[in-house]
């Protein structure tokens, strides 16, 4: 009987929430965990002077309503034209400049002027003409628009449809701020990325450099094999570009956040306050903390943005990419068996992590790492990623190749490394050396037995593994 | 009140009558012709037992009204017909229904004979089969053996690998292997009508002859988790050369080393 009061109690409290739910959700961009850190002051400010989140806020908005910050090198959308001419009147018109080279887009919702008295003023459009470039606007402009100003039909159109599609398709794993933990998260292994560090692991830049927008849509159009992550090869182009802009954004976001929470954590996170507690007041504290929020705070953010903007330039130029000196070494026995030297050399040491035989159990995936952040051993052995996960080497004799299979992709690994992993960037290796490394990296799932590389005669396989146990 | 119920029992055959003679133009049908040879086959019976079962089903909600309409026309007196136990009509609806089973699983033997065993396959696509179709939670990731080579079931140096795309030759016997890497999936291209469970553990091998180049979608056609939704690929029939070209780019890109693709932009 009391189970079926309880049956009903809680049916009734199901429907009651999911009536909740459907009124007035607003999702957020949750603070990361060592925002959480700070003491609230921090976090949410001092008087009106803005902490961490209001700061973050400011620049980026929430998930209803984005904020483009103009220095960051995002695709915003939106197509930009210049008004030819304003009719006033019970409907007001204003006809846009054609250009031959972009046409009109088909739909359009929304004209903000960007140049002349009225910029900045923003109009909706309540129909519109795609063929003559000519929208309706529903309510009179203040400001009439003049000939020759500058405007912008749907800005932030990209990144919006970005946002749908990442909530519909991505948000469930990778979490509505990007921080990998979305409902489905915790029953992944490996967890699904985190990107508000701006760190992504397979990239086709150089060790210092974020990922382009072709690494992002790379993994996005083929996945990741070995992971949960699915290839999404099915969607438009123009969703993909969408996608990656969305997920641009928010790494960046994430990284915003982190620069201005590294600012204040050493003075101002609760554990620093329980230290400082001993021989300072609480309200001096605060009200050092409201100095410096209120004088340094805002070019340090400024700061923090032109340096986003200049990592994720860079990230695309030219110069970020890795290109090897050297064609493929091309693949032999000879080449193989070299590999295998340097793969079991000093220099290079793979087998300390990947194993005398590749498959994944060198001698530093049993022993306990140090984690960077709190000082403290791990609780379990094993290597760790810059997440804090159990990240242990790859087992190259699967044949499956997370950042792909291509030989250009196996040579990033070696020369860029595996971004926020334990995986080194090998960058003074000679190019050569990585080739041999690749190729005997890539022959390493056909191999019958431990170092016999392809035709290479009985004994010789025998000795090499009597070497290698030795 | 009694004539309505037999009235009641009428009208819904007629209902369904109705909803299949206008379902075809109402686009309430399949999502088109076959476009493979099995596909025709397997429409055929398809239409056979959509046949059997509505003369059944109207044939015997017919007979309930009429029973009803004579209870309810007749007069209330006299004694009533006891039924039960009759042997002529327990024959009757037990001989009647086993022969139309057993009718329907003599005649679809040779359909699904062809569909499912190996040894009549058509011989072409028996002996080589173009690609091993992978699937796993929540895609599809496809094998093709390295031109000039068959296909073997574990992989070989120089396969060529994709992912969500199958390309393959139109107008011929064509032949994959099903499998999965983790849980069940099923196969199922609507078009072509091909459906087939991936197993885990077993290589299924799976043929069909399309017929009209083009591109079809395949889904994942059994629940295989919070993706399911997800699992979906095109395959790309094309001419045998198309499909030659298609695999020469893909082994292009496959040997990519980031230095053969700068001189080539340059």
């Amino acid at each position: 009987m009391s189970r079926v009061s309880g049956l009903t109690t809680l049916s009734i409290a199901g429907l009651l929430l999911t009536a909740a739910g459907c009124s007035d959700f607003q999702s957020s961009f949750a603070p990361s965990k060592r925002t959480l850190a700070l003491i609230p002051e921090a976090q949410s400010g001092v008087g009106t002077t803005p902490g961490v989140t209001p700061l973050v806020d400011e620049k980026f908005g929430n998930p209803q309503h984005l904020k483009a910050w103009k220095k960051l090198p995002v695709e915003w959308g939106g197509v930009t034209s210049s008004v030819a001419e304003y009719v006033a009147g019970d409907k007001p018109v204003i006809r846009l400049t054609a250009d031959e080279t972009t046409p009109f887009p088909v739909r359009a919702g929304r004209l903000v002027l960007t140049s002349g008295d009225g910029a900045g003023k923003s109009y909706e459009i309540s129909d519109w003409n795609a063929e003559k470039g000519e929208a309706t606007l529903a309510s009179a402009p203040e400001v009439a628009p003049a000939a020759g100003d500058n405007c912008t039909l749907d800005p932030g159109n990209l990144l919006q449809s970005g946002r749908v599609l990442y909530m519909r398709h991505c948000s469930h794993c990778h979490g509505t701020a990007g921080d990998g933990n979305g409902p489905t998260a915790q029953y992944l292994y490996p967890r699904p990325r985190d990107y508000r560090n701006g760190i992504f692991k397979f990239t086709s830049t150089i060790d210092s450099s974020r990922a382009t927008r072709d690494d992002l849509l790379r993994v996005l159009k083929y996945g990741i094999p070995g992971t949960y992550m699915p290839s999404f090869l099915l969607m438009k182009d123009e969703e993909l570009e969408a996608l990656v802009e969305y997920v641009r954004f928010l790494a960046m976001r994430g990284e915003y956040e982190q620069k201005l929470v590294s600012e204040l954590a050493a003075d101002f996170s609760s554990k620093a306050l329980e230290t400082r507690l001993q021989s300072e007041s609480r309200q001096d504290i605060v009200q050092e903390l409201a100095d410096f929020l209120k004088d340094d705070m805002p070019e340090t953010a400024e700061t923090a943005g032109d340096e986003l903007a200049e990592t994720w330039t860079t990230a695309e130029a030219e110069e970020s990419k890795v290109v090897p000196s050297v064609p493929r070494v091309p693949d032999s026995p000879e080449s193989r068996r070299r590999g295998r030297e340097l793969y079991l050399g000093k220099a290079l040491n793979c087998a300390n992590c990947h194993g005398i035989d590749g498959a994944g159990n060198g001698p530093q995936t049993i022993a306990f790492e140090k984690n960077p952040l709190t000082d403290e051993l791990y609780p379990e052995a094993g290597l760790h990623d810059i997440w804090g996960n159990l990240n242990q080497p790859r087992n190259l004799q699967t044949g499956i190749f997370r950042g792909g299979r291509r030989p250009i992709d196996v040579f990033n690994r070696i020369y860029a490394g595996i971004k926020g992993s334990s995986m080194p960037a090998f960058k003074n290796t000679p190019h050569e050396d990585i080739w041999h490394v690749v190729n005997y990296v890539l022959s390493l799932q056909f191999e019958s037995e431990t170092g016999a590389v392809g035709e290479a005669p009985a004994e010789t396989v025998a000795a090499a593994a009597a070497d290698s146990q030795n | 009140m009694k004539k309505f119920w037999a009235l009641f029992f009428w009208f819904w055959p007629l209902v369904a009558l109705w909803l299949c003679a206008v379902a075809p133009a109402n686009n309430w049908w399949f999502p088109s012709p076959p476009l493979s040879t099995l596909g025709h086959q397997i429409d055929g019976l398809f239409y056979l037992i959509l046949i059997i079962v509505t003369v059944t089903f109207v044939g015997t909600q017919f007979a309930l009204g009429y029973a009803l309409w004579k209870g309810a026309v007749k007069e209330p007196s006299g004694k009533a017909w006891f039924s039960h136990g009759s042997h002529k009509l327990e024959i009757i609806w037990t001989i009647v229904p086993a022969f139309i089973l057993v009718f329907i699983s003599l005649t679809q033997l040779d359909v699904l004979a062809e569909i499912r065993v190996l040894s009549n396959f058509p011989k072409e696509a028996r002996n080589a089969p173009v690609a091993e179709v992978m699937a796993r939670q929540f895609e599809w990731r496809i094998r093709y053996p390295k031109p000039g080579t068959q296909l073997m079931t574990e992989p070989r140096p120089g396969d060529l690998y994709y992912v969500n795309e199958v390309h393959v030759p139109a107008t011929q016997p064509t032949m994959i292997n099903l499998r999965t890497q983790d849980v069940q999936h099923a196969f199922f291209v609507p078009r072509l009508r091909v459906k087939q469970d991936a197993v885990p553990g077993l290589i299924i091998p799976v043929w069909f002859e399309i017929e009209k180049a083009g591109e079809y979608e395949l889904l994942c056609a059994e629940l295989c988790g919070w993706g399911h939704y997800k699992m979906k690929a095109r395959i790309i029939a094309e001419t045998p050369e198309q499909v030659q070209a298609y695999l020469a780019r893909l082994e292009q890109e496959q040997n990519d080393d980031g230095v053969a693709d700068e001189q080539s932009s340059q």
